[in-house]
């Protein structure tokens, strides 16, 4: 039984392969709720979640403004708003002015996250071709929860995880297999 | 930007802002409000809370410019082209039909949602047909919504390409004018307007409107202010009358919100119900 109460993950450029990866290897009934925070085209609202579901056992959602976070869902951040991890366990959105050219913002969201999870949060960072993401990591860390950022080497795109692993001493820098292999040994 | 504003700071600063202004913030989101109070101790270049809440005590913080930073601005001019479509296609002609329509906007910030509206009321010639009543409770963006607000062309540039995208019937550039860097909406198209300071979510109102447009504010609420507000806009509503909101808001989490029938989940347009 794992002591973490949530996974989040954030990436770009590069980035859809290794989710649609990472979302089709859990099971459905992975004991944690999963929170995607992925820079995406603004005025395209439909469609992400339905490609990322073709091969996902778990339930993958874009969450409503105050749905309550629950285990064994997968939660994609809806286009054109800033999505928090807000008290009493619920999500938030926002329309907030875009950070770091984002909304949504990777950093927002794993501030607030990490705010409300502490050291019970897992933060992974893949591919993406800017710094957002950078400081939210950073945050989960300094938090004491547990970091992770795919292998530069690997990643399509290296600008996010690079700038993640500047802003703070990352716990593991794993390939899309071992990230995939770190999240099913939680279960 | 503080961005690791903390629970004790947040709430000293919601405090003394209740203390000296009587503005309660106590029930917005949290998550945003940090974002928003550290926004403001940046624009006044205050490092120390313990300060911020001294000026405020000593009044030395005018009002209205707090309010004015503490507010979102909205997004763009015409978010969300398909709701725009569907209320141009659809809602708008039918609520012109019955004589005597209102349509309240009812949480302006930044003239976005309102001037969007009104290019819309310009293509369907409904400007006089139908009245508008636009809210918003900082006297500052007011006055400035009622010049055509200034956008910077950033903005303007996303507003032109969503009213493209809504199969807009004009050329969008004849609908502002630049003055230095700034793009203001004509005035003309608000001169219909009805404008009022009214905050929703602290003072009680009472009139009968067959559509109000309230997007992406109730998600500044934490659920009891939620269901407080939901409660005011639907008394607000006559029967059949509609409800917008943001397309990521709903009303699922509110008990009073039962009266309100779903009738366009793409783009969370609410019926009220008879009783």
């Amino acid at each position: 039984m794992t002591d973490y109460k949530a996974v989040i993950i954030g990436g770009s450029a590069g980035s859809f392969q290794v989710v649609t990866k990472i979302v089709s290897s859990l099971p459905a009934n992975f004991p944690l709720p999963v929170i995607l925070c992925l820079h995406r085209l603004k005025h395209v609202r439909s469609g992400f979640v339905e490609a990322l579901s073709i091969k996902a056992a778990m339930q993958i959602v874009e969450p409503t403004d105050k749905e309550p976070i629950k285990t064994g869902k997968i939660y994609l951040a809806p286009a054109n708003y800033h999505l928090y991890v807000e008290l009493g366990n619920r999500f938030a959105l926002s329309t907030e002015d875009v950070v770091n050219h984002s909304r949504p913002s990777i950093d927002l969201s794993f501030f607030s996250a990490s705010y409300n999870y502490k050291k019970k949060l897992v933060g992974i960072i893949l591919s993406g071709a800017n710094k957002d993401g950078a400081m939210g990591l950073k945050s989960v860390k300094e938090n004491g929860g547990l970091t992770i950022v795919q292998d530069p080497n690997e990643c399509q795109v290296p600008t996010m995880t690079l700038a993640s692993m500047n802003a703070t001493q990352v716990d593991h820098v794993f390939s899309t297999p071992k990230i995939v292999d770190f999240l099913l040994n939680l279960t | 930007m503080i961005d690791n504003l903390g629970i004790v700071d947040t709430k000293k600063m919601i405090a003394a802002i209740q203390e000296t202004y009587s503005l309660d913030l106590s029930d917005y989101t949290l998550s945003i409000l940090k974002r928003r109070l550290s926004h403001v101790l940046d624009f006044y270049n205050i490092t120390l809370v313990d300060d911020f809440v001294n000026q405020v005590k000593r009044n030395n913080i005018d009002f209205q410019d707090l309010l004015d930073q503490l507010m979102i601005d909205s997004t763009e001019l015409f978010r969300d082209p398909s709701l725009w479509r569907e209320l141009k296609e659809k809602y708008l002609p039918e609520i012109s039909r019955n004589a005597g329509s209102k349509i309240w906007m009812a949480g302006e910030s930044s003239g976005d949602e309102l001037f969007s509206l009104m290019v819309v009321f310009s293509e369907l010639g409904f400007d006089k047909q139908i009245r508008v009543v636009a809210s918003c409770p900082s006297k500052l963006r007011l006055a400035r919504i009622k010049e055509g607000y200034g956008y910077d062309m950033k903005k303007m540039e996303i507003g032109e390409a969503n009213y493209t995208r809504l199969s807009g019937k004009f050329e969008f550039n004849q609908f502002y004018k630049l003055d230095g860097n700034k793009a203001f909406m004509n005035p003309e198209l608000v001169k219909e307007v009805e404008f009022d300071l009214t905050n929703i979510s602290q003072e009680s109102v009472s009139k009968s409107y067959r559509m109000i447009i309230f997007r992406n504010m109730l998600i500044q609420y934490n659920l009891p202010l939620y269901e407080k507000v939901i409660k005011k806009l639907i008394d607000n509503l006559i029967v059949g009358g509609y409800l917008v909101l943001g397309n990521m808001e709903t009303l699922e989490h509110s008990e009073v919100g039962k009266k309100m029938q779903l009738v366009n989940h793409e783009e969370k347009i609410y019926r009220k119900r008879v009783d």
